[in-house]
């Protein structure tokens, strides 16, 4: 099968700083994660791919075609920017009929692809308010819905969850999920690995502007969890809880520290947070904390890449 | 299992008045301004009338150095207050005040309205007070190294290459009058830059306020005074309103034959504008409509 | 062709709504409202002598405008074009739109210089009644206000392309351009022979009938005038080239956006 995305040894140097480097991709139809941590080069590639930016080195074909100053191919694209800029004067029916006049739909049948692009990202009934006065997560709708009002095959959707509430996640998640329907090939950037996991499980990683890792969701994650994780406690008896956490055989070591600060590492992190509640309420303890300090996508890359 | 409540504790410290909190804002907006592009031409060359003016100075102490080159019957140059107003209110240093502006003054709080960042400053133990004193601050620095700097250099040289209190001691009033104006006009300056930065969220538009309004007021006052034929009307151009109330402190012939107060009161009622304008506009929480 | 009217539609239609649009248009109002206070003078007392509706038009109001109000107008719409997009980050809607870039271009150029050209006539017209009302019913007297039109139109357009092109490769367009207006079009106006052609200004001033008076110092006008025909052609030539190279830059250009 012909991938729908290609790029071969893509490269980007913004000056001298390298924003990516030698990226490869094949991309084919359905939900595609592009996952790696803020300033991995998610955005510049997603803009080389979109024909926002030039290639320093390296080609991008999508659909067979190079994506630079070839205009046609946009009726075929829909992007979903990062930033959240509107044309913050016009009201949301005004913004998405506009931009799809601009792909040279007609009258009648932008005002109906406007009209099934906000019902569809539930924003019908406020199509007549001006974008400045849009929520966080109606104005992040707005912008998933001028990408795909014009039916697009492709999708390129740049951190579509970003700074939604977990009810607008979930929307976005399942709209997205939708849209996978029609054969179509989308590709959803993010820094966050469980909004990646619920969209999908086809994955590439990238860090520092290299692909890292492809693939399947499931074999990245079980790589990941061969590492051990770190979690810290605060609670009242942290010594009580350290000897009943040191029978189990997935947490291999733990260290005190002052106030009732209990750190310790587990190699299976569900595990122990799927244990975790019972024994509490088995020890009567009162926690006032828990946090996992490298429960975050950055140091995930770090085990990865054997920092 | 108990849960214990989230909640804040309660500080039994005293919380003592931070008397300067313009301070950091100020410095950051002087650093910013001297990063921006074409900003260190633009200010250096704001120090060229300074330059011809000293030259001038020296010209009038050495006279007789020049005699042969000098046309017989030339009026000498004569170095009194006057002579130090022409440079405070010398076209070109009042332009260049105005594109200095541009660089400084335009983004300082249509930027911040822009990325919503006056909640990030009253997130601070900063008042609104603070805020407005530290951006003004930033232009008044400039202001100031135009004209409060050169204006006292200038007496100074003129000292040194007298070699005599001869100056202040014909005219005593004259180094107040320099500061007296330079902090005058880096008040009006700052009140009326930083009321057309607040009224948009854009620094282009607000760029295009300073330049403009300081230009069109000009010709409009030119073209006033042709249709009603009354100086009075000179008092719209925000460039006659600085050498109309600059006249009396040096104690010269105004420009035009309008009372200086008048002068005085158009620049206070821009100051006023400015500081009534910024206190509706820069506000910790927007409410959008 | 097609694409660009579609973007020039579409920022038509923005324009119209923004809120610098009705700044514009209250400020090229004010030529209409200069013209209503001189008529209230006339009306009020006995005007100078030579100092009629017809000598205040070309005297005032049109130097109004050519030493200010086309600038203005050019400079801020100019400008405008590219460099509210990159601003806005809203460069990404459009560049991922089936739009070629210099269609892009062309059609938000098209847009602001409707927006530009409405403001400039609406109070060229208005004063033009206003101050010739006498001559309302002489057909020769329409005929010179539309030639005045023609050449403000021309200069506006040719500033316009000039500005907009400069807002698609330097970032301080704004600061440029007003050097460019106050500065080197006013030194240069002063120097002698060829070097004053130098100037867009200069192919302006050919155009338009030299004022008889000297009345207001800001009006001066240095000039040793082209002719007429070449004025035209210098315009509408330089008009073309700068719209054609903003095209070309804004094709080639990648507009990073800072984070």
């Amino acid at each position: 099968m012909t991938p729908v995305i290609q790029t071969r040894k893509l490269s980007k140097w913004y000056g001298n700083i390298l924003g990516l480097s030698e990226v490869s991709l094949e991309i084919g139809p359905g939900i595609t994660g592009l996952l790696g941590p803020n300033g991995a080069g998610k955005s510049t590639l997603m803009k080389l791919l979109t024909g926002q930016l030039k290639p320093s080195l390296g080609r991008v074909l999508l659909a067979g075609e190079g994506v630079w100053n070839n205009p046609a191919l946009f009726r075929r694209i829909g992007y979903c920017p990062e930033h959240d800029s509107f044309y913050e004067d016009t009201t949301g029916r005004q913004f998405l009929d506009g931009l799809l006049r601009l792909h040279g739909f007609g009258a009648a049948e932008a005002a109906r692809r406007t009209e099934s692009a906000l019902r569809l990202v539930e924003i019908w009934g406020d199509e007549n308010r001006l974008i400045r006065g849009y929520s966080r997560g109606m104005r992040q709708r707005l912008k998933v819905a001028q990408a795909l009002a014009h039916d697009p095959e492709i999708l390129i959707l740049d951190e579509p969850l970003n700074g939604l509430d977990p009810l607008g996640k979930r929307k976005i998640i399942r709209l997205i999920k939708e849209l996978k329907a029609g054969n179509r090939t989308i590709l959803v950037s993010s820094h966050v690995l469980p909004e990646v996991e619920a969209l999908t499980r086809d994955i590439r990683l990238l860090h520092q502007g290299k692909i890292i890792a492809a693939g399947d969701i499931h074999d990245i994650r079980d790589l990941i969890d061969a590492h051990p994780h770190v979690v810290a406690l605060r609670c009242d008896r942290p010594r009580k809880l350290a000897a009943r956490l040191m029978e189990e055989p997935h947490v291999l070591k733990v260290h005190f520290g002052p106030d009732g600060l209990l750190t310790l590492e587990t190699d299976n992190r569900d595990l122990f947070f799927g244990g975790l509640p019972a024994l509490v309420v088995e020890l009567d303890l009162e926690i006032e904390e828990i946090t996992s300090p490298d429960d975050n996508l950055q140091a995930v890359f770090d085990y990865l890449v054997g920092k | 299992m108990s849960i214990r409540e989230k909640g804040y504790h309660r500080w039994d410290g005293r919380l003592e008045e931070r008397r300067r909190g313009w301070k950091p804002i100020a410095r950051l907006g002087i650093r910013l301004a001297f990063k921006r592009k074409h900003f260190k031409f633009a200010f250096s060359l704001s120090f060229l009338p300074a330059f011809v003016f000293l030259a001038g100075i020296y010209l009038s102490e050495r006279l007789q150095d020049f005699e042969g080159i000098v046309r017989k019957g030339a009026m000498p140059l004569r170095v009194v207050p006057g002579y130090f107003l022409s440079y405070l209110t010398a076209d070109f240093v009042l332009f260049m005040t105005v594109v200095l502006l541009i660089f400084c003054a335009a983004g300082l709080v249509a930027d911040d309205l822009k990325h919503n960042a006056l909640q990030l400053y009253f997130a601070r133990p900063l008042a609104k007070r603070d805020y407005v004193l530290g951006k003004a601050a930033v232009v008044m620095f400039f202001v100031l190294l135009l004209t409060l700097v050169p204006g006292l250099l200038l007496v100074v040289f003129k000292i040194v290459f007298s070699g005599s209190f001869g100056l202040l001691r014909d005219h005593p009033g004259l180094p107040l009058a320099i500061v007296v104006y330079s902090a005058a006009a880096a008040v009006f300056f700052a009140s009326y830059s930083l009321l057309l930065s607040s009224l948009s969220r854009n620094r282009r538009t607000a760029s295009f306020l300073i330049f403009g309004i300081y230009v069109f007021s000009d010709m409009l006052a030119e073209i006033l005074r042709g249709i009603f034929r009354t100086p009075y009307v000179g008092l719209v151009s925000v460039k006659t309103n600085l050498k109309l109330a600059a006249a009396p402190l040096f104690g010269t012939k105004p420009v035009l034959e309008v009372p200086s107060v008048y002068a005085f009161v158009v620049l206070a009622a821009v100051v006023a504008a400015g500081a009534w304008v910024m206190n509706r506009r820069i506000r910790g929480v927007t409410i959008i409509k | 062709m097609r694409a660009a009217w579609r973007a020039a539609v579409f920022f038509f239609g923005l324009g119209r709504r923004a809120k610098r649009t009705k700044v514009f248009f209250a400020l090229g109002l004010v030529p209409v409202l200069l013209s209503l206070l001189f008529r209230m003078r006339h009306a009020l007392s006995i005007a100078p002598r030579g100092f009629s509706g017809e000598f205040f038009y070309s005297n005032v109001i049109l130097p109004f405008y050519v030493q200010f109000l086309v600038l203005m107008l050019a400079l801020f719409f100019g400008t405008s074009v590219v460099l509210e997009e990159v601003e806005g980050r809203t460069l990404a809607y459009l560049l991922t739109r089936p739009l070629s870039r210099p269609a892009a271009v062309l059609g938000k150029f098209a847009a602001s210089a409707g927006h530009a050209l409405a403001v400039l006539n609406i109070g060229l017209f208005g004063s033009f009644l206003i101050l010739k009302i006498e001559r309302a019913g002489d057909p020769s007297a329409w005929l010179s206000v539309a030639r005045d039109s023609a050449v403000l139109d021309l200069s506006l357009l040719c500033y316009l392309s000039l500005f907009t092109l400069m807002g698609t490769f330097v970032k301080r367009a704004i600061f440029f351009g007003l050097l460019f207006c106050f500065g080197w079009e006013n030194v240069i106006a002063f120097f002698p022979g060829l070097t004053q052609k130098l100037a867009i200004a200069h192919y302006v001033k050919s155009l338009i009938p030299q004022p008889p008076g000297q009345t207001f110092s800001f009006l001066r006008l240095m000039l040793e005038p082209s002719p007429p025909l070449f004025a035209v052609l210098i315009l509408a030539g330089l008009t073309v080239v700068f719209l054609a190279a903003a095209g070309l830059v804004f094709s080639q250009k990648e507009y990073v956006t800072e984070n």
